[in-house]
Parts: structure tokens; C-alpha cells; sequence
């Protein structure tokens, strides 16, 4: 009963806090403003070509990144292939770098190389960008799939026909729910994402909308016109419900996750395309970046560091307790969808909807007098990230969930062991890595995270990805890639730091 | 472990609570700009500052947004925007309040409010900057409409004009010339192969580096390019015409309801002084409003700039309206 | 006649040695039990006659055909006509039992598929169960598709890890039969692990008791009855 009333209340908050100001957001367009009519007539032929052009940029990147994720992911979680864990962390590089950073950096070169940058100005730069920065994130949901596999499921295939077959015909239709989950997630991302857009002088859906704010204020049509990103977004998740729920899953062996490493019969192909893949998404920005930092000498790279220093400290404590809290939430959820079979749609409406609409939101529910408490401190920022990213967490959770025979529950049940007991001893000792995979990127996120902190942060903080915009408005190019450089090395020493921990914690369990 | 969340938790609510002597500022000036004379401020009277930046226009949109969505409780106290579009577009939502000052009594006219909402000062200019072994001195365009001449096809750009100070320079021009005038002007400017280039800086890139003979852009743009040794020149056009080279100055204005009123007079104040103005002419090449400033040498005056005679207001009004019209004669 | 022949095989997994050294023959036609604690290796000398696992030393012939070599997998696993029964079953629950089974031959013809796996669905008596997903079906139906699985490419060596571990008394029994029908059917040499001694004794030919990765005692199962050996007489008390 006790139980019943803390997932109760924990189900409220999360309404109360994350939802409530999108829906009241919403309303407010359609009940609230006199202008709807008018804005509905604004939106004319074009705003819906826009709207395919952006489809077809958000499939085509899913596409491209659930392809490559998963050979990468089968090659870093399946194969015994050399330097895994060196490259399990080096390969996620790419995810660290803003986007539109990572732009600029293949712009210039594409320009040092050919001498213009006409092909990557284009439709086809767009994707290559936003394909290498999404990969990790397929990588590191697929993979965290492909390590839960019941290795004997695997093996009685290999009795039977060729690691190919086994692979073709009975891993990948298991790991479907993850090829799926990386499939929308990178295609909502792809489908919000403006800035490279821009960058490249490509219109779509989204930079129309952020014309919208930028030249007209006109709030009301920006959100109208996020509602079809959210239509589009529900629709896929529902047409992912429909599709998996015939669907029963997998089970972990008794003898625990044992997880097969297979050697590989031709490696030199497949270590040839892990170079490539490195030096093209993450050697080469690298490079590029360091050349440009220091072009002028070492000057702007230590006035980068004077700069970012102050930023560390409150930019990591943000994006940890913020990664921490989406994790939280994102159990919760993915444990009540997985029980109950409700859908995560609401946690969907708030990731579809584009940063900066999300961030009025917020302003226009918390900052009232009466919650000046939460809207003057560093509360709002962590709450626009916990809204903006627990469908990611629950997601990935919800997939090692699926995994997860009741039977083990069960049998906890039966032996009389409390519900709090049986999370904290059994069902979370299980799906760990999914648990730890949930945090990286939670934190990775949110500790780049620009469209919403910029409406929310507290005047006078100092936070990295605001920082960095901020300067980089009218700055040497040197000094906003010195500034990128430190940025990336921080987070990669962050993260490596989390990695080193979570090894730990897995040895003395 | 769990308690040290709750704790931190706890703290996040209430980390920002201090009642002691401040004043919040946003501003969409950049950083390296508006930071060394806010902290300035900060050293001089005591009063903390606290302050929220912008980024640039093409990667979020930020502070503007913000301020109207705070209208019902605002939690900012003085805005300082780098063109008089923006104060506008808050006056006209009814987010600023009035403040005479004293202070900017010797300032022209044109460049305030006239209900005392916003107050220019510290201003840059529209110019045209060109590439000195590209051009001869004969060459040199005089006048913004010559840029649809023959001689000059495909060797001119300008910034984007959906965002920034291009907007506003098309407004302007708009707002002079009547919309039939100025759209004939744009269609040839289109027909004389214009190239359009991502921004100021962008323009002031491609002319330094020689891909084209020359470009519109801001002084401090302009000035930049000098400064770095760049073997090119700066004409301030239309000169000899009367019509004149638009003017854009900062602009800072009071919220309503703000919670620090007192303060954000101070800072008000501050920010119109003299010496900020001088300190601006210093850094980035911006032209004082107020008369009788020390800047130094290699900044124009206005007092010998001929200006586009226009009301900021219609030229803000105008700017909504062509955004439309804009954004086809991009494409 | 030795149809499997373990040749100086040493295993280890981590830091735990689990055979040193280790020789054993298999004679072909038989169906011999590995009789043992957990832990005790019977399993692990299944894995490596499969080939999946790797000895660290040691050669492991199959139908006199060297099939691994010190360190190295000469025949993969696929290749070595072998049938294996997995303790957890590793029925692939995306496909239904028709599928499962199939899935061995989809490099033949449709025709001939169709007619395999209904012939040994019928064996099995489990034909109506054809178009369900694993998790449709009982403990016992379960078991039967996986052993019928590991036959249906008619494999010389049926391995098979604890195949009843999660039956009842009643199911236990009747699919004992099976199993010993099935050496008689199809002319097959069976390897039974199982730490359970009335299974050995309903079934077997012959009895290797482990202990610890050491041979304790072979023999028939009145040889094993009857031996003298310490660890096998408190094997079999309980």
C-alpha cells in the first residue's frame, strides 16, 4: 500500500512537472490567442513541402545510422575484435561535439581539400553530419541489446548453420525492439535538429519554424507548427507499439548473461572499416578542430581555457544530478509500460517538440511568484532536462525490461521478498548496463544541451554550451575551436571517469 | 549516497536566492563586447551584475524570446539590445516602461523613444567595405544603388537578409523608398547577380580574402578587417545623394514590473554615459551619440556622416511586414 | 569402435582449471552418460566436442577426422554433424516450432523441408503444435521440439546437457523413451550429461562418473552399481 502511494505520487510529479507545461502551452495556442485562425492560414503549400523535405532528412539519417550502428555494434559487442573498450568509448566521440560544431568542422574541411565547399553546403552534407553524429547513440542502444542475449539461444544456431546465418536470421530479429528504438530516436532527433540545416543553407521544416521566432516573435505559429513534429512523432511510436507487441522476448539463461565474443574469420576487412569509420567521425573533426584552435598560435587556446574554466563545475553537477533524475524517471516509466502496457507517449510529446518551444513552455508555467523558488535557481534548467530526455532513458530501459523473463520476478515474489527489495536486488542488478548506457547519454546530453538552458539558465551562471555560443557570436575561429576542444576533452574525461567507476561496481558485484 | 541526493537536490531550489544590491541585465550584444562594461559597472557602484547573453541569431533564438516569455513576472531588469528593432518589438508588446534621462538630453532625437521606452546610443553604421587590389579608387560604388549597375555584377554580397542588421537595412531602405521603389531595387540587385553570404563576418571574410570586390557590412565588422592588417578600404555610401548611410545604434531600455527598479536605473544611466560610449568607440568601433566624446583616430563621428533620415518605429513595423517578401527574394 | 576421441585436453575458464590432460573415448552407436556434480566438467566436454568452446591443448576427433587442434577449431561447429540439446532449451521464441525446427534446412528444397520436419514432428507426436511460439507451449512440449530440432539434420552424435532438469516424474519418464527410441531410429551415438543416476541407469549403455575433472569410474550400469569406488558409492546414495 505504501508502495502504491510513493509510485503514485512519483507518477504525479513527473505529470505536474514535465507535462503540464507542454499541454498548457498548447492550449494556450488554441484557446488562448485570438491569432489561431490567422496563423492556421499561414500555413500554405510550402510549410508542408518543408515538412516532407525534413521526413526525408530524418529517415534517411534513421536509416543510415541504425545500418552503421548496427555493424559497429555488432563488431564492438559481438566480435573479439582488438582495443573493444578503447573503441566503445572513442567511437561515442562524435555525440560529445555539438552538431553544428561538427558542421563547421567538415565545411572547412571539405574547403582546405577541394578548395570549395559546394557539396557539403547541400542536402547531402546535412545527412552526412547528423548520420556521424548519431551513430554512437544506435551503437550504443544496439549493442546494449546484442549484450543481453541468452548466448545459448546463439549457440544452438551455430550447431545448426553458418555465425552469418545466426546472425542474419536470429540476433537481429531479437534485437529488433532496439534496431526500432534507435530507428525513432534518431529520427526525431533529425527531424528537430536546425542548426546544421541552417549552417548549410538547407531549409526545413524546422528552420521555418525557427524563422517564425526569430523574425515574427510569433510564438503561436512556431508551437501550431510543432504539433505536427509531436503528430508525427506519436504516430511512429504507436505504429512501434502495434508492430512489437505480438512479440515475446528473450530470456536470460540461469547461468546468468554470459555474453559470446566470436572471433572474426576476416578481420582485416572489418578492422579496416572501424579506421575508416574513425577517422572519418572522429579523427578528422578532431583534426580539424586542433588546426583551427591553434592557427593563431596558443593564445586564444589558454584564453579559451580562462573562458571555460568557471563552467565546469555547475555544468557538471547540472548534467549529473540531471542525468541521475532521467534515469530515475525514465525506470519508472519503463517499468509502468512495461507492466501495464501503457504507452510512453508523454514523455514523447515533450522529446518531439523542439527545444526552444519547450523552453517558453517552461518560462510561461514556472515563473510565477509563487514558483520563484524553482524558476529562479538551477531547478529549471535540470527539469527542461529531465522533459526533454527521459525518453531516451525510458526507452532504453524498457527494452531491457522486455528482456527480462517474468519468471525471475516472479520467483522473488513467491520467496516473500518486498517490491522495493526485488527492484534493488534483482531487477536493477539485471539490467545495469542498460541502466549505465541511460546515463551516458542522459548526461551527454544534457551537458550539451543549448535550445533550452539558453531560455532558462539563471542570469549570472556560467554554463559550457552557453558559453561557448555566447563567444562564439563574434570570435576568432581559432578561439571557438579551442573552446569546442576543451569542451569535448572535458566530457570525454567525465565520461571516461563514469566508465572507470561502473567497471568497478561491476567487479565487486 | 541517497541522502547526498536529496541534499543536492534541495540545493538546486535554492541556490539562487540572495537578497543583496544587483541588477539583471540581458543583452543581445556580444559577450566580448557588453562583459568588460558590465563588470566596469559592477567595480564601480558595487551593485552585483547579473547578466544573460545571447547567441548568434542563426543558432537559437534566445533572449528576445525569453523577455516575452517572462512578460507576466519579469525576472529581467534592463535590456540591452544591439539595434533599437528589438526595444521596439518590446515596447509595442508593452514589456518596457518608461525612463527619461537626463543624462541622454544632448542626444538626437531620432535616436529615442519618443515615449522615453528606449534610448539609442553608442552606434555602428552600415558601410561598404571593399578589397583594395580588386577595386580601383574610380571604381569605388558611391551609392548603395549603384550596386545595380554592370560594372558591378557578381562582385558584391551581403549578409543574409532575414536576420540581423541586413534586416534592418532593407527595412530601412523599404521605409524610405516606398515598397515599389525598393522591391524594383531588390529584384535588381537579384538580377546583378548578388551573392549572399551567411553574415556580416562572412561578408567581411570573402572580400578580405579576395573572392569578391566588395560587400555590405557593419562598421565594426569593417573596422575588425583593418585592424587585422587586411588590404582593404570602407565607404560610407550615399554620401553626396542625401540619402544617406543607416545608422544603428545600441539601445537599452527598462522592463516593467522588474524586480530591481532602482538599480536598473543606475545601470541605465551607466550604460549612456560618456565613458561607456568611449569605451565602445574603443572596442569595437562604435560611434558615440553624445557630443564632444574622445574617440580615437581611426573612428568616423557622426558629426560628419551624413544619415538615413528615418523613424525607428516604422522601420521596425516595416520589418515585420517584408519578412515574407524577404524570405521568396532569398530563394 | 571410438567415435570421439578426447586426446590430452586441457580446459580452462579464467583461473579455474576444469580438465587437465584429459582422455576419453566415445564408442559410436552407444548412448553414454556423464554422470557428475556441477562444476565437475561434464558439461565443458560437450561444449568442446561442439566446438564451442576451445581447449588451451589438447585434439579432439570426430569420425577419425581431427576436428580441433591444440588451441585452434579446425571443423566449426556447423560443419561437424552434431545434434545438441542445451540445458535452457534455446528455442528461438520469434520463430514457432515449425520454424525452429526447419531452420537447420533451410538450404534444401521447400519440398524436402516440408517433409523432414513433418516426419519428425510426427515422430515426436507433436504435429499439432506446429504453428505455436515456444512460450505457447509446456515444459514437456518444449523439450520435444528441441530434441526433434537437434535431429532433423539426421546428425551422427546427439549431444544433450541435462535434458530433463525442469520435467516432472510422468514426463521424465516418457520422454526417456523417446531418447532411447531415437538410438535405436536413427542409428545415433548419444552423449546424456546428467548429475542424476536414475536417468543414467534408465538409459545407458555406458556411465563415465566425473569428479572435479577426473574420470572416478566407466562401465556399464551394473559395473557402476557395483564399483568400488569411493566417490562413486556417495555419489549414488543420494
Amino acid at each position: 500500500m505504501k508502495k502504491n502511494i510513493l509510485n503514485i505520487s512519483i507518477y504525479v510529479a513527473i505529470i505536474f512537472f514535465i507535462i503540464l507545461p507542454v499541454i498548457y502551452t498548447i492550449f494556450s495556442v488554441f484557446f488562448g490567442d485570438s491569432s489561431f485562425l490567422e496563423n492556421i492560414k499561414l500555413l500554405d503549400k510550402n510549410t508542408f513541402l518543408l515538412l516532407a523535405k525534413s521526413l526525408l532528412l530524418a529517415f534517411t539519417v534513421a536509416s543510415f545510422t541504425t545500418f552503421f550502428g548496427t555493424i559497429l555494434a555488432l563488431l564492438l559487442y559481438k566480435t573479439k575484435i582488438h582495443l573493444s573498450n578503447f573503441l566503445k568509448l572513442v567511437l561515442l566521440i562524435p555525440l560529445f561535439i555539438s552538431p553544428y560544431i561538427l558542421a563547421v568542422a567538415y565545411k572547412d574541411f571539405f574547403f582546405l581539400v577541394f578548395g570549395n565547399s559546394n557539396l557539403i553546403s547541400s542536402f547531402f552534407g546535412v545527412i552526412l553530419v547528423l548520420t556521424l553524429v548519431f551513430t554512437p547513440l544506435s551503437i550504443l542502444i544496439i549493442g546494449s541489446a546484442l549484450s543481453n542475449i541468452n548466448s545459448q539461444i546463439e549457440e544452438s544456431g551455430l550447431i545448426l548453420t553458418s555465425f552469418n546465418r545466426v546472425i542474419y536470421k536470429i540476433v537481429l530479429p531479437l534485437i529488433k525492439p532496439a534496431l526500432i528504438s534507435s530507428f525513432i530516436l534518431v529520427f526525431i532527433f533529425s527531424l528537430s535538429e536546425f542548426s546544421v540545416p541552417a549552417f548549410f543553407g538547407v531549409k526545413v521544416f524546422t528552420t521555418e519554424i525557427f524563422s517564425r521566432f526569430s523574425a515574427f516573435y510569433n510564438h503561436s505559429l512556431a508551437i501550431l507548427q510543432s504539433l505536427f513534429l509531436i503528430i508525427i512523432c506519436v504516430s511512429l511510436l504507436l505504429a512501434d507499439r502495434k508492430y512489437l507487441s505480438k512479440a515475446s522476448f528473450l530470456a536470460i539463461g540461469n547461468k546468468g548473461t554470459k555474453n559470446n565474443l566470436y572471433k572474426l574469420k576476416n578481420p582485416i576487412i572489418s578492422n579496416l572499416f572501424l579506421i575508416i569509420w574513425l577517422i572519418i567521425s572522429v579523427a578528422l573533426p578532431f583534426i580539424v578542430l586542433f588546426i583551427q584552435a591553434f592557427s593563431d598560435g596558443t593564445t586564444n587556446f589558454f584564453k579559451a581555457l580562462e573562458l571555460l574554466i568557471p563552467t565546469f563545475a555547475s555544468s557538471f553537477f547540472l548534467a549529473f544530478i540531471g542525468a541521475i533524475i532521467i534515469v530515475f524517471v525514465g525506470f519508472i516509466v519503463a517499468n509502468y509500460s512495461v507492466k501495464y502496457k501503457k504507452t510512453d507517449w508523454v514523455l514523447l510529446i515533450v522529446f518531439a517538440i523542439p527545444s526552444t518551444i519547450y523552453g517558453i513552455s517552461l518560462i510561461k508555467f514556472y515563473n510565477q511568484p509563487s514558483l520563484n523558488f524553482i524558476y529562479s535557481g538551477y531547478a529549471i534548467i535540470i527539469i527542461g532536462y529531465v522533459g526533454k530526455f527521459s525518453f531516451i532513458s525510458a526507452k532504453i530501459i524498457e527494452n531491457a525490461l522486455k528482456q527480462i523473463p517474468k519468471s525471475l520476478d516472479e520467483a522473488a515474489q513467491i520467496a516473500s521478498i518486498s517490491n522495493s527489495s526485488r527492484i534493488r536486488k534483482i531487477l536493477i542488478p539485471l539490467i545495469l548496463p542498460a541502466l549505465f548506457a541511460s546515463f551516458i547519454i542522459s548526461f551527454i546530453f544534457s551537458i550539451g544541451e543549448l535550445g533550452i538552458t539558453i531560455m532558462l539558465y539563471p542570469p549570472g551562471t556560467e554554463i559550457m554550451p552557453i558559453k561557448v555560443f555566447t563567444i562564439m557570436a563574434n570570435a576568432p575561429q581559432s578561439l571557438t575551436s579551442s573552446m569546442t576542444l576543451i569542451v569535448f576533452s572535458v566530457s570525454l574525461l567525465m565520461i571516461s571517469g563514469f566508465y572507470f567507476v561502473f567497471k568497478i561496481i561491476k567487479r565487486r558485484r | 549516497m541517497r541522502k547526498l541526493i536529496l541534499i543536492s537536490i534541495i540545493a538546486l531550489f535554492v541556490s539562487c536566492n540572495n537578497s543583496q544590491k544587483e541588477v539583471i541585465v540581458y543583452t543581445s550584444v556580444d559577450q566580448i563586447f557588453s562583459e568588460p562594461i558590465l563588470k566596469d559597472f559592477e567595480k564601480e557602484t558595487g551593485i552585483k551584475i547579473k547578466t544573460v547573453f545571447d547567441t548568434e541569431e542563426t543558432k537559437s533564438t534566445g533572449v528576445l524570446n525569453r523577455l516575452i516569455a517572462e512578460k507576466d513576472n519579469p525576472q529581467c531588469d534592463v535590456f540591452w539590445s544591439g539595434d533599437p528593432i528589438r526595444t521596439i518589438v518590446l515596447k509595442n508588446k508593452g514589456i518596457t516602461t518608461a525612463y527619461k534621462l537626463e543624462i541622454a538630453k544632448d542626444i538626437n532625437s531620432v535616436f529615442k523613444d519618443k515615449d522615453n521606452e528606449w534610448t539609442g546610443f553608442s552606434a555602428r553604421a552600415r558601410v561598404l567595405i571593399y578589397n583594395k587590389d580588386s577595386m580601383n579608387k574610380e571604381d569605388i560604388p558611391k551609392s548603395i544603388f549603384d550596386l545595380t549597375k554592370p560594372e558591378y555584377k557578381g562582385r558584391f554580397a551581403i549578409a543574409n537578409p532575414l536576420f540581423g542588421t541586413t534586416t534592418f537595412h532593407f527595412a530601412a531602405i523599404f521605409t524610405a523608398l516606398g515598397d515599389e521603389k525598393a522591391k524594383q531595387f531588390l529584384a535588381d540587385l537579384k538580377q546583378n547577380n548578388v551573392l549572399i553570404a551567411t553574415s556580416n563576418g562572412d561578408v567581411k571574410k570573402r572580400v578580405v580574402s579576395g573572392e569578391i570586390a566588395c560587400g555590405l557590412t557593419d562598421t565594426d565588422d569593417a573596422n575588425e578587417a583593418i585592424n587585422e592588417g587586411a588590404n582593404v578600404g570602407i565607404v560610407f555610401l550615399d554620401q553626396e545623394s542625401g540619402f544617406g548611410s543607416l545608422i544603428m545604434p545600441n539601445a537599452v531600455c527598462m522592463i516593467k514590473n522588474s524586480p530591481n527598479k532602482e538599480n536598473a536605473k543606475v545601470l541605465i544611466d551607466y550604460l549612456l554615459s560618456k565613458e561607456t560610449e568611449a569605451k565602445l568607440a574603443k572596442s569595437c568601433a562604435q560611434m558615440p551619440l553624445h557630443k564632444g566624446v574622445e574617440i580615437p583616430e581611426n573612428i568616423p563621428s557622426l558629426d560628419n556622416i551624413i544619415p538615413m533620415r528615418i523613424d525607428y518605429n516604422k522601420t521596425s513595423v516595416k520589418l515585420e511586414e517584408i519578412q515574407d517578401y524577404l524570405k521568396n527574394w532569398v530563394e | 569402435m571410438s567415435i570421439i576421441k578426447l586426446e590430452n585436453i586441457s580446459y580452462s575458464y579464467g583461473t579455474t582449471d576444469v580438465l587437465q590432460n584429459f582422455n576419453l573415448e566415445f564408442e559410436a552407436n552407444n548412448l553414454t552418460c556423464l554422470l557428475g556434480d556441477s562444476g565437475c566438467g561434464k558439461t565443458t566436454i560437450l561444449r568442446l566436442i561442439a566446438g564451442l568452446e576451445i581447449p588451451q591443448k589438447g585434439n579432439i576427433i570426430i569420425d577419425n577426422k581431427i576436428v580441433t587442434e591444440t588451441g585452434k577449431s579446425i571443423i566449426s561447429p556447423e560443419k561437424r554433424e552434431i545434434g545438441f540439446v542445451f540445458q535452457d532449451l534455446g528455442l528461438w521464441p520469434h520463430f514457432t516450432v515449425y520454424k525452429n525446427i526447419a531452420f537447420g534446412l533451410e538450404e534444401q528444397k521447400a519440398k524436402d523441408i516440408k517433409i523432414k520436419v513433418s516426419e519428425i514432428l510426427e515422430f515426436f507426436g507433436i504435429e499439432n503444435q506446429a504453428g505455436k511460439y515456444p512460450h505457447q507451449l509446456s515444459g514437456g512440449q518444449k523439450q520435444l521440439v528441441a530434441i526433434a530440432r537437434s535431429l532433423v539434420l539426421k546428425p551422427k552424435i546427439l549431444l544433450m546437457d541435462e535434458p530433463l532438469a525442469n520435467l516432472d516424474v510422468k514426463l521424465k519418464h516418457k520422454i526417456l523413451s523417446y531418447i532411447k527410441n531415437i538410438k535405436e531410429q536413427f542409428k545415433i551415438t548419444i552423449l546424456y550429461v546428467t548429475h542424476d543416476h536414475k536417468e543414467a541407469f534408465a538409459i545407458s549403455d555406458k556411465i563415465i562418473v566425473l569428479n572435479k575433472g577426473k574420470i572416478e569410474a566407466q562401465g556399464n550400469v551394473e559395473e557402476i552399481k557395483s564399483s568400488d569406488n569411493e566417490f562413486v558409492k556417495y555419489f549414488l546414495e543420494y
